[in-house]
């Protein structure tokens, strides 16, 4: 067991440095930031000096080297646009996407589990065919263009929620939460509806498949022979054989749905890491693209590491230094 | 928590009877730092006129007037200038201002830390001649030397010593980045990077004051549709800009309109002058003045002001719009649209048939850029080029182009100093490490190098622009670029609020008038 933890780690590790290698390959086709770093009226000796003070001359390899060196001792860099340490900036940022993606993640969990649950037994009934329907338009719509429709008609027409940002927040310590005010749970309503949409479909889509398949099983059937009640048969014997699946699938989106923030903060200005990097990104400031990348990476190898882990956990066959065998 | 405080305290005075007037506005980009000598850049500029202030400033129509000097005059036969600072001006803090800051914001702004140290290429010495009264001494005779310094803003050397940031900073985090203490309109009430910055007028102010503003809150909102909507659904009162595809929508729109005007900023074509072969291998035909003509006479710019700028903007006939200091009258003609005669000038340069190039564009840095090139192309299709467009962002933009891998290009070009000899000085002089910088094309003319110094040390104005109008003529005969169109600068207000724009698009907070 021990081993496999191990070389899954080194393993995830592996992957991280890899990552990182092919951002830093790819930094220099980002563009170059000096141009953007000085005026208008900068001198070839200004654009020369500064590549050299920020190392841009050097090969991407050793750039990459040297950005690993001071990461290990817990230094991020400077961010070319703003001037202020990386690892500042995106802990002052990350609350925002954190709190966003959690609010989307349970708007996606709890609303695709109701429709799911409500279209498979419903299968034929005319709310369950028109749900099917909005949440096909819902996922074939990109993200951008939900969020602006979503801005015109409740933020313009309607005036009853803010076209963008955060609302008003509260500082718990280096926490800021929106969660605290009225305007910024008001604010957090639109984005997170536009991020959670299409993973509301798709567990939607999960729940309805795997229920319509337990409905068929035989200890459902035999359930309804001994004459217990639709719900009991719906909700204790049906749903829970269906979660498994559910649960797995959430747990791996959790990571995509902070990933694909950029899209919707970028719509509704929402001050989070997704909006920095596309700053970023726009100015060509590698410190905080790289930082961003890694932190990207980080979280979904550390995800993938805790569902092998946990799958070591409940399946004994994949114990490989194995007594179970 | 103090995010916090303010909200409920500003609820509080909300609640009062005396009206608190909360002026909203977004643009596109956050200035980046509020430090006024560390980047040259028209967002972090234009943000900081109005918190801190220079010796001389411009007006609404651009013309240098007094600020923190009160009168200016030529020392001897142009060894340099002399000021006299107005008297009992404070910063923010409360502190004096003299000339020991003039000398120490001259030292700060020169520095090689500084991004505007160019303004300060051509001054020798700073003297202190009494508390009130420097002297700014030039290596040559400097006429305009006043209007360059337009944005060169003062700062407090006894705040800036006691906070450490004596100098401004690259790569470690200075005090001055996100902390101001200027003399301005307007005081620096909280500012998070990215998110909001809250200025509020300063009561010491040494000007008057009649724009009602109590609180002035900026949000950059990077997306221009959630901008609109922004406008659209009352939350900020104005944005800057408005893209032109929705101008329309936002004058039809009940409460709001648009404001338009011209910016400074003109957007031509750029050819390479000096390269022997194309980025196809084939022989350079833009060496060739009639080929560059032919290009000017295909470009059909009304119909571009039509389609892809909705009529917004201004055909454009030098590398400076009409109204900037030095624009030559006598040329201000631009080619006429006529593909026949650009037909027959590529038939005699010896391509009846055409030829094929690449057309490199912007389609992130100038309004609908991408759009414009795209209808570059057709146009120039029609007189027989084979045009393929190379349309990127503009970090990758200027390196592709400061490594001549282009055939023909688009800039624009907004003049720093507002004057037409900002635009030869960097674009058409000789390309070389300190004139000529942006000459991507490799232009070359010995008359036009022979003329900037005039330009630049001429005291008789008459003679002066005898160089601008020669120059401009050149340029034109040559064909170094095509002007293209004036950009326009649309913003986008709530009824009820009045704004002064600029043609440098500087937003000029003091000039609001609420209703």
């Amino acid at each position: 067991m021990l081993s496999y933890i191990l070389r899954r780690v080194f393993q995830s590790v592996l992957v991280l440095l890899v990552v990182g290698l092919v951002a830093f390959a790819m930094f220099r086709f980002v563009g170059d930031p000096v141009d953007t770093m000085l005026g208008q009226e900068r001198t070839m000796q200004d654009i020369e000096r500064l590549r050299e003070s920020l190392g841009l001359n050097k090969p991407f390899f050793i750039q990459y080297w040297d950005f690993l060196v001071r990461a290990v001792q817990g230094d991020l860099g400077i961010s070319y646009r703003q001037g202020r340490p990386v690892a500042e900036i995106i802990a002052e940022r990350l609350p925002a996407t954190l709190e966003l993606a959690a609010v989307s993640g349970a708007f996606a969990l709890i609303f695709g589990i109701v429709f799911g649950i409500f279209t498979a037994i419903r299968r034929d009934g005319f709310a369950a065919n028109a749900i099917m329907t909005l949440s096909l338009i819902g996922v074939s719509l990109p993200t951008f263009l939900i969020g602006i429709l979503l801005i015109y008609v409740f933020a313009v027409e309607l005036r009853w929620l803010p076209s963008f940002g955060r609302g008003d927040v509260v500082d718990l310590g280096w926490w800021s939460t929106g969660f605290l005010t009225q305007s910024g749970l008001v604010a957090l309503i639109l984005p997170s509806i536009t991020l959670g949409l299409y993973q509301m479909t798709l567990i939607m889509r999960l729940v309805r498949s795997e229920m319509l398949e337990v409905m068929r099983q035989d200890y459902i059937r035999f359930a309804r022979a001994r004459g217990l009640k639709d719900r009991a048969i719906h909700f204790r014997h049906a749903l829970k054989n269906t979660l498994v699946p559910v649960i797995t699938v959430t747990g791996l989106q959790l990571g995509s749905i902070i990933a694909f923030a950029i899209i919707t903060e970028t719509v509704f200005q929402w001050p989070g890491v997704g909006l920095l990097f596309i700053n970023a990104i726009q100015f060509v400031d590698i410190p905080v693209m790289a930082a961003y990348l890694m932190l990207i990476s980080v979280m979904f190898v550390a995800i993938n590491l805790i569902v092998d882990l946990l799958y070591v956990a409940i399946d004994p066959r994949l114990r490989t230094d194995g007594k179970g065998a | 928590m103090t995010r916090f405080l303010l909200f409920t305290s500003t609820a509080a005075l909300l609640a009062l009877p005396a009206a608190a007037e909360t002026f909203r506005w977004a643009g596109t980009t956050d200035p980046q730092t509020m430090d006024p000598h560390a980047v040259n850049s028209t967002p972090v500029l234009g943000f900081l006129n109005n918190v801190y202030e220079g010796l001389v400033r411009r007006g609404r129509d651009m013309a240098i007037e007094p600020s923190l000097a009160t009168a200016w005059e030529p020392i001897g036969d142009g060894a340099g200038w002399r000021f006299t600072l107005r008297e009992g001006v404070t910063f923010h803090d409360g502190s004096e201002f003299n000339a020991e800051d003039v000398l120490f914001s001259y030292r700060r702004a020169s520095s090689e830390e500084a991004d505007v140290r160019s303004w300060f290429a051509p001054v020798s010495d700073v003297v202190v001649v009494d508390e009130h009264t420097v002297d700014i001494l030039t290596s040559s005779p400097q006429p305009l030397f006043p209007d360059s310094i337009a944005n060169w803003m003062m700062m407090d050397a006894g705040w800036a010593e006691a906070n450490g940031a004596e100098l401004p900073s690259r790569d470690t985090e200075n005090f001055a980045m996100r902390n101001a203490n200027g003399t301005g309109a307007f005081m620096l009430e909280s500012r998070q990077p990215d998110l909001e910055t809250v200025l509020v007028p300063f009561e010491g102010w040494w000007g008057e004051a009649d724009h009602g503003i109590t609180e002035a809150i900026f949000t950059p909102i990077q997306n221009s549709a959630t901008a609109v909507a922004a406008l659209l659904s009352g939350e900020v009162d104005m944005i800057n800009p408005v893209p032109v595809q929705d101008a329309e929508r936002v004058d039809a729109n009940e409460g709001t309109r648009v404001i338009r005007g011209i910016e400074s900023r003109v957007i031509m074509l750029g050819f390479a002058h000096d390269h022997e072969t194309l980025r196809n291998g084939a022989e350079n035909p833009f060496a060739d003045l009639r080929v560059r003509q032919a290009v000017a006479h295909a470009v059909n710019v009304p119909a571009i002001l039509q389609t892809n700028m909705r009529g917004s903007a201004e055909p454009a006939a030098q590398l400076v719009a009409a109204g900037t200091s030095g624009y030559s009258d006598a040329n201000g003609e631009r080619p006429a649209y006529d593909p026949e005669a650009a037909r027959a000038l590529l038939a005699e340069a010896g391509y009846p048939d055409g030829f094929a190039f690449d057309f490199s564009c912007t389609n992130d840095r100038y309004l609908n850029d991408e759009s414009v090139c795209q209808a570059i192309v057709g146009m120039l299709a029609q007189v027989g080029l084979d045009v393929t467009l190379d349309a990127m962002p503009v970090s990758n933009y200027w390196p592709q182009l400061r490594e001549d891998n282009f055939d023909m290009y688009l800039l624009g070009w907004s003049p720093g100093t507002f004057d037409a000899e900002h635009p030869i000085r960097f674009l058409v002089h000789t390309s070389g490490d300190r004139l000529g910088t942006w000459n991507f094309g490799g232009y070359s003319n010995p008359r036009i190098d022979a003329l900037l110094p005039v330009m630049q040390s001429e005291i008789d104005p008459v003679a002066r622009q005898a160089a601008m109008d020669e120059a401009a003529a050149i340029i034109q005969d040559d064909m170094a670029y095509v002007p293209l169109y004036v950009q326009p600068l649309l913003w986008g207000v709530r009824d009820g609020v009045s704004v002064t724009q600029r043609p440098d698009d500087f937003f000029i907070l003091r000039w609001v008038e609420l209703e």
